[in-house]
């Protein structure tokens, strides 16, 4: 009864976006699994599912939680007790409990290969750098996919949903993370839907990537874009084409996004979760400086907290905070502060919609600086 | 006439709620208070142009229709993926167009309407 239920959701979600047809997947990433976001509803809504003894067909990932491991972040009772029967939930249903917003790190999906993904920023990831396909599956359609083994097929699952509605000409870069974020944002927010081509983009490193994906898909709809030279198959893309829209990022339009900076109580990267490299570089800018005065928070996924080993404690006595599995997007740990400053755009939108804790941009570096300003 | 997408029984006469830009169901819709922008929505027909954002959204409506705080049903223009699927969890009838009207009488199943 409780895989037949399910799938009948499925049908019923597919019968709404693509005529009843859905296609089969590899692999199923889920959202949602915050006790904050989500709630005592979603809570019970995952013991439900669970209790009818149903469970994922596929390889399945989660995002953060609200709470995180190693216990750096802390968190109230109710949401600790409420997590714990999130976490129970998903282990009953066969979910891989990793508690990461980039699984694309370890789950290495291939090309034109078929997922059920719903973070918005591990989705865009993967269909712009990797063009393996998912469309913005939200957390319970990846979970009630994962189960059923299949989505609808909604026009990101098809070439013809694929192809490049909007040319985009960047006249920035190369881009660091916050750039990146700008401009993915500003992408975002001037064509709201639709794919576009871009041209002229080149990221400086893999944290700025992140960072492009990420705001890209928080300031709008998408969850796709085709970058010139960077994602495989974009020649064949470029072919297929239909231009509506044509828009240029110059450097005056990224200049205006930066306002007057207020001075934070803590400084944030790792929106989306840092990789080793972020990590052992704001390591070594703090070595050069020695202890921090406003404290560094620094999120990132259980695996590349268990890769830096005991650096995390070494960098806790230069007051910074690496911490796994949850993020200050997500914990309630934020609301304990005044100001945040943060390299993400991502976590510049949703901090202060969230928690009602104000959020100011900074540049990888200026961030250092601003945790001893 | 509007279309239904997820599709409910009977008709409802109620106030329209326009949001006149995109929201993101997780940070602009509070469940608790069923209000969108301080705006209660809980009873009455919401009409948006359409959602973007964090792909947690269904949670929240269906936290809302739990505790009897969503909208009697949406009408968007623009329908994603999330939003349907949003819909389909918290039971809240679905349709697409777009509508002028201050005041619906809405038949959920086949998408017609007058002015109340």
């Amino acid at each position: 009864m409780g895989v037949e239920y399910v799938k009948e959701m499925v049908f019923k979600i597919a019968d709404a976006v693509s005529g009843g047809e859905v296609v089969p997947i590899e692999t199923a990433h889920v959202s949602g699994v915050s006790y904050l976001t989500i709630g005592e509803y979603g809570a019970q809504f995952l013991e439900h599912l669970a209790s009818l003894g149903v469970k994922v067909s596929v390889f399945t990932t989660s995002n953060p939680s609200a709470v995180d491991i190693g216990g750096v972040l802390e968190v109230g009772e109710e949401v600790l007790k409420g997590q714990r029967r999130i976490d129970a939930a998903l282990r009953r249903l066969g979910v891989n409990t990793f508690y990461t917003c980039a699984p694309y790190e370890f789950v290495l999906t291939r090309p034109r290969t078929l997922h059920a993904w719903a973070e918005s920023n591990a989705i865009t990831y993967i269909n712009t750098f990797r063009d393996a396909w998912s469309d913005k599956n939200p957390g319970p359609l990846a979970l009630l996919g994962a189960i059923a083994g299949f989505v609808p097929k909604t026009p990101l699952y098809t070439m013809e949903g694929r192809r490049p509605s909007a040319l985009v000409k960047a006249e920035v870069g190369p881009l660091d993370s916050l750039d990146a974020g700008v401009v993915g944002a500003l992408i975002g927010e001037r064509l709201g839907s639709g794919v576009p081509y871009i041209q002229g983009v080149v990221f400086i490193d893999e944290e700025s990537r992140r960072e492009f994906v990420a705001a890209f898909s928080t300031y709008s709809s998408m969850v796709f874009a085709v970058i010139e030279g960077e994602t495989p198959h974009w020649e064949e893309y470029r072919k297929e084409a239909d231009f509506g829209d044509k828009i240029t990022i110059s450097p005056e339009d990224v200049g205006r996004y930066y306002k007057d900076l207020e001075v934070p109580d803590v400084v944030y990267m790792g929106c989306p979760f840092a990789d080793v490299e972020t990590a052992l570089w704001v390591l070594s800018e703090v070595k050069k400086r020695g202890p921090a005065k406003r404290p560094i928070y620094i999120s990132t996924s259980p695996s590349v907290a268990k890769q830096l080993g005991r650096l995390v404690e070494e960098a806790a006595r230069y007051n910074v905070k690496i911490f796994a599995g949850s993020c200050l997007v997500v914990s309630p740990h934020t609301r304990r502060f005044r100001v945040v400053a943060t390299d993400s755009l991502k976590a510049l939108y949703y901090i202060p919609r969230l928690h009602g804790v104000r959020a100011v941009p900074c540049r990888r570096s200026r961030c250092i600086d601003l945790a001893y300003a | 006439m509007l279309k239904p997408l997820v599709k409910g029984r009977g008709r409802v006469k109620a106030e329209v709620v326009k949001i006149e830009t995109p929201i993101s169901l997780l940070g602009d819709f509070d469940p608790e208070r069923g209000a969108i922008h301080g705006r209660e929505v809980a009873g009455r027909i919401v009409a948006l142009p359409f959602v973007k954002g964090s792909t947690v959204g269904p949670y929240v409506l269906w936290s809302a229709a739990k505790s009897g705080k969503a909208p009697l049903a949406i009408i968007a223009e623009k329908p994603d993926l999330m939003l349907v699927t949003a819909c389909v969890l918290a039971n809240v009838p679905l349709l697409q167009g777009v509508v002028k009207e201050q005041c619906l009488n809405l038949d959920l199943e086949s998408g017609e309407y007058d002015r109340c």
